[in-house]
């Protein structure tokens, strides 16, 4: 089956981007601001919001594309539908079932490219893809959002921590360091199913034990030496595993229990921390392989990277203090609006040149 | 100086004259141009590209991805087929196959991409 061609995928990120802008000023109406009545109505699923909706848009959209099989954008679809019905306020099991058939067509895509060359990195693609798959169907069927977030977050921490691992392939990492990545894999997806017994202890030492590896073993740290994009991709996991490692410290302390003090603090340094990082690292590479449009290179990139640690930096550090976050998360709503104007601005550059 | 600037006088080459294929090291070379930006190094010397034939019926080129689960696959197809364009008249096709067998592997890399990767060989 033929693949899809690049202007009709652009239905599919917008889709995608609008689960973003709900979902991100649904947060902001959990704080109290005052938002449009689709996000305020919609701010008990920020969480589901971000991550089953927008990132499983994204990640699924971009697995399509590696794929190039038109049945694998069914998941985009119907991951960018189910967000759409969050914020129309559908309290039906509707988009939950959406969710749940947009996880299930990832699964078999990501299982797809596994059988195309089969690795332990593809393998690692599809546990993630088939955490976001449990989340959703533990969703559909009445769970709480709570736990659910454990297998929402899998999802994301081992597509990432898969990718990553793939591009070790291209440096002499030993085989015990091998090991010991399936190994934190293991004990990643354990702390999740345990996460209800243990407050998330379990999960967050897989955490800790992932940056430190990352931090080790990724070829970021090399890269640091290189120049323009390339650099700025290392900077920007780099400062995305400081701040994995962290949401790890708090959660080894219980931060990741509903309810917990610090729960802000560790669900964001993981959220905007590391996930974002990842996300404002590689849209300057990922934009243009999905779009087919160029994305020329620009120093203006290090704005919304520096500007989303320092509001981090604001956020967490207030939480510890005990304060409310509403202003730093203000912040941190504003400096995703400065990346995605930042991308359309080189966007647009790209184009002219 | 370069020699067409000593030659004033001699004929710059006609686009009608039946242009002679650039060699197979040219065409490598130009596929030298595309980068992959994770890793900071061009597609030859990751050892991406396994063949490259040409002839007077057109261009065809053997590349791997190192994981079919990377979506820039396609856009480094486009880039590539770009820098082959660029050499070639345009009534010459270009061909790139992207091929999963043989699997992609670190001993394909060029001896200085592997040593600025750190592999002692």
């Amino acid at each position: 089956m033929a693949d899809l061609p690049p202007p009709a995928r652009l239905p599919l990120l917008l889709l995608g981007m609008l689960s973003l802008l709900g979902g991100v000023l649904a947060g902001l109406a959990r704080l109290g601001w005052t938002v449009p009545t689709p996000a305020a109505q919609a701010a008990a699923v920020h969480g589901p919001l971000m991550i089953a909706a927008f990132f499983g848009t994204v990640v699924s959209l971009e697995r399509a594309v590696a794929l190039g099989q038109r049945w694998a954008y069914l998941a985009p679809l119907a991951a960018g539908q189910g967000g759409i019905l969050l914020l129309a306020g559908d309290t039906s099991p509707l988009p939950r079932l959406l969710g749940a058939l947009a996880a299930t067509v990832l699964v078999a895509a990501s299982v797809q490219a596994w059988r195309r060359q089969v690795s332990v990195h593809a393998q690692v693609l599809v546990l993630g893809a088939a955490c976001w798959l449990l989340a959703n169907l533990y969703w559909l069927l009445g769970g709480d959002t709570a736990q659910a977030s454990y297998g929402w977050l899998l999802f994301l921490i081992l597509t990432i921590a898969g990718e990553r691992l793939e591009l070790t392939r291209f440096l002499p990492t030993p085989a015990v360091a091998k090991k010991a990545f399936s190994g934190i894999v293991a004990l990643l997806l354990a702390g999740g199913a345990l996460a209800g017994v243990d407050g998330g202890r379990l999960f967050a030492l897989g955490l800790l034990l992932l940056a430190g590896w990352l931090l080790r073993y990724d070829i970021a740290r090399r890269n640091l030496r290189a120049e323009a994009l390339p650099r700025f991709v290392a900077l920007c996991l780099l400062c995305g595993y400081g701040w994995l490692a962290l949401a790890g410290a708090l959660g080894l302390s219980g931060a990741f229990a509903p309810g917990h003090d610090w729960r802000d603090a560790a669900l964001h340094g993981l959220g905007l921390g590391f996930i974002f990082s990842m996300v404002i690292g590689h849209a300057p590479i990922i934009f243009p392989a999905v779009m087919r449009v160029r994305i020329p290179w620009s120093p203006l990139f290090y704005l919304p990277l520096a500007l989303l640690h320092l509001g981090l930096l604001l956020r967490v550090g207030g939480v510890l203090l005990g304060k409310l976050p509403a202003h730093a998360a203000l912040f941190n709503a504003a400096t995703l609006a400065v990346f995605v104007l930042t991308l359309l601005t080189q966007v647009g550059r790209g184009r002219k040149g | 100086m370069s020699l067409s600037a000593s030659l004033p006088d001699s004929p710059s080459p006609s686009p009608s004259a039946s242009p002679a294929l650039p060699s197979v090291e040219a065409l490598r070379a130009a596929l030298g141009k595309v980068a992959d930006p994770e890793i900071g190094a061009n597609i030859v010397d990751l050892g991406l590209v396994y063949a490259i034939r040409a002839d007077a019926t057109g261009v065809s080129v053997d590349l791997t991805m190192t994981s079919p689960a990377c979506p820039m696959g396609g856009l480094i197809v486009d880039d590539a087929r770009a820098e082959l364009q660029r050499l070639l008249p345009p009534e010459i096709p270009v061909e790139i196959n992207v091929v999963w067998e043989p699997a992609w592997s670190p001993a394909l890399m060029s001896p200085e991409c592997r040593a600025r990767l750190g592999w002692e060989d």
